[in-house]
């Protein structure tokens, strides 16, 4: 890896004036010129303005002297790199820099090509150690991600089992509290004593049934469950039929809806009654989350095979803790009994199994920002299909890598 | 209107769930018989007379799927509504394909279950109907009409 040396940004820190402006001379004919500095100080005010790849650094300067300005140098400006000169006489002085975090040393009278090739050697060592960073970090957001991913996917898995092993329970108290509401009509059990107290029991009985069913079915996907049928789906239309549904709500809050919708995204291949159940899981957590009097905007962008809806609330915002948190099951901020912190879990999984994604932004404070990205064909759904396998073997390879 | 009562096999691995199940269809006028497995629903078969077996898909040894292909081998006028309590439609959708009258979830509501109920027992009905005047034809055309 040759990096490109025009780029060096170069400090020469020698208290000789007439070496230092030869050096310069002769570095600025070879494509670097450097920036010059005549002591310690003079070196320390001129990184503090603007970042240096490579300085050289003479020892034996008069006030402070070289090796304490290397060390400043390491503390405050870790990526740059110190290339010492030392006298003639002073070896030791250049091992004690190189202990002290110099790149190296070099004995004077220097031999330029010499100081050249140091020069470009420290600053392809910091080319590395960028490239290394960039690569660590973009390891640890797929990574993230990753645990993200899996987290969900193992935490659905077990809600599934657990909503399937309650229905049975459910089912027992729901047949022996209908039973008993049976018996109660009956004409030899009319008269028995506190009749009322006992039916207001199995209401309750009846109510609490209800609302573990809604969470089990809702988890299950049972909810308007059609197995997914494609059809051509109008975008715009499928916008205001669903603000329909829940104009009231709105209304109650004195919430507003802006509608901003791209005219070629209007018809796109997908499945309409998902969406409205993913359309209407959005847009009532926006009224949820504003404000009376604020202002939803929805918007779609049409890109390159795809269609982007987007939700924007002037909300509150979420917290950055809960932001990882939203798409896992049961996760919710609402009071008890009011959300059942499924709602973006179940749309999530909808969006998935169209081919799609759904992300969310926000700023606390600010609101809060919903996207969902769909494929506007069957055929570019079929291609992302592709691309998911294709991502999971580079991170199959990346975690190889990692265990070797 | 009177009710013609619906002779209703339930089978369910849950015993309690059974119990009361039938009592709850007793009550309201059924005849009702149980079992606690496949095996068991189809030992019934050969015994009894039944018109609609409501089966839960999800059982240990021979589930759901299992016993509905036996029961439609067996005892192909039988209609069977089949009980679901996890994930996906898909398997009562396969149930339907084999010959399953409709599907309920669980916990179900009573109110559906004996619309659904009704209607596999006049399904049957009907198809008996229609079986007995395609046999009643077939004997006047080998008796040529004359009697």
């Amino acid at each position: 890896m040759t990096a490109s040396i025009k780029n060096i940004r170069l400090l020469i820190v020698d208290d000789e004036d007439h070496f230092r402006h030869i050096l310069a001379k002769r570095l600025t004919k070879r494509g670097m010129p450097p920036l010059l500095a005549a002591n310690g100080l003079e070196c320390l005010d001129i990184l503090e303005k603007k970042p240096f790849d490579v300085v050289v650094l003479d020892v034996k300067m008069p006030g402070m002297d070289g090796l304490e300005v290397l060390g400043i140098i390491n503390q405050n400006y870790p990526k740059t790199e110190v290339i010492i000169l030392t006298g003639h006489a002073t070896t030791a002085s250049g091992v004690e820099g190189i202990k002290g975090g110099a790149f190296d040393y070099l004995t004077k009278p220097i031999e330029f090509d010499h100081l050249l090739k140091k020069i470009k050697q420290a600053y392809e060592k910091i080319k590395r150690e960028e490239e290394k960073n960039r690569e660590a970090e973009f390891r640890a957001k797929i990574e993230k991600q990753l645990v993200i991913t899996e987290r969900l996917a193992s935490l659905g898995t077990l809600a599934t089992g657990v909503a399937h092993e309650i229905n049975n329970p459910l089912a027992i108290i729901k047949e022996s509290a209908g039973w008993m509401r049976l018996m109660l009509k009956k004409e030899e059990l009319k008269d028995i004593p506190r009749k009322e107290h006992f039916e207001k029991a199995l209401k309750k009985i009846e109510d609490g049934i209800e609302r573990a069913k809604r969470i089990t079915h809702q988890l299950l996907g049972f909810v308007k469950k059609h197995d997914i049928a494609f059809s051509e789906v109008n975008l715009s239309e499928l916008v205001s039929e669903t603000l329909k549904l829940i104009h009231r709500q709105a209304e109650d809050k004195q919430v507003e809806f802006a509608i901003n919708i791209d005219d070629r995204t209007d018809t796109i291949w997908s499945d309409p009654y998902q969406i409205r159940q993913v359309l209407i899981n959005l847009f009532t957590n926006a009224v949820y989350a504003t404000d009376p009097g604020g202002r939803i905007t929805i918007a779609t962008v049409k890109t390159d095979g795809f269609v982007t809806l987007t939700v924007k609330d002037p909300g509150k915002g979420i917290p950055k803790e809960n932001l990882d948190r939203i798409f896992e099951p049961f996760f919710s901020t609402k009071a008890v009994g009011e959300g059942t912190g499924l709602g973006l879990y179940v749309s999530r999984g909808i969006i998935e199994k169209l081919g799609g994604k759904i992300e969310v932004e926000s700023t606390v404070g600010k609101g809060t920002r919903f996207s969902v990205t769909l494929p506007s064909s069957l055929e570019v759904s079929e291609d992302l299909q592709d691309n998911k396998s294709i991502c999971h073997d580079i991170l199959d390879h990346i975690r190889n890598a990692e265990q070797q | 209107m009177i009710k013609i009562p619906a002779r209703v096999l339930i089978v369910d691995d849950e015993k309690d769930f059974v119990e009361i199940f039938a009592l709850r269809l007793e009550e309201a006028g059924e005849r009702v018989s149980t079992a606690h497995s496949g095996k068991e629903c189809l030992k019934i078969l050969s015994e009894k007379e039944i018109d609609v077996v409501i089966l839960d898909i999800r059982m240990p040894g021979m589930d759901g799927i299992e016993t509905l292909k036996e029961i439609k081998k067996g005892y192909p006028l039988v209609e069977v509504i089949m009980l679901t309590g996890h994930g996906t439609t898909e398997t009562a959708v396969e149930g339907m394909k084999l010959g399953a009258f409709d599907y309920l979830i669980k916990p179900a509501d009573f109110n559906d279950l004996a619309v659904k109920l009704e209607g596999a027992r006049k399904r049957k009905d009907e198809q008996e109907e229609r079986i007995r005047a395609a046999e009643v034809k077939s004997i006047l055309r080998k008796s040529g009409g004359i009697f």
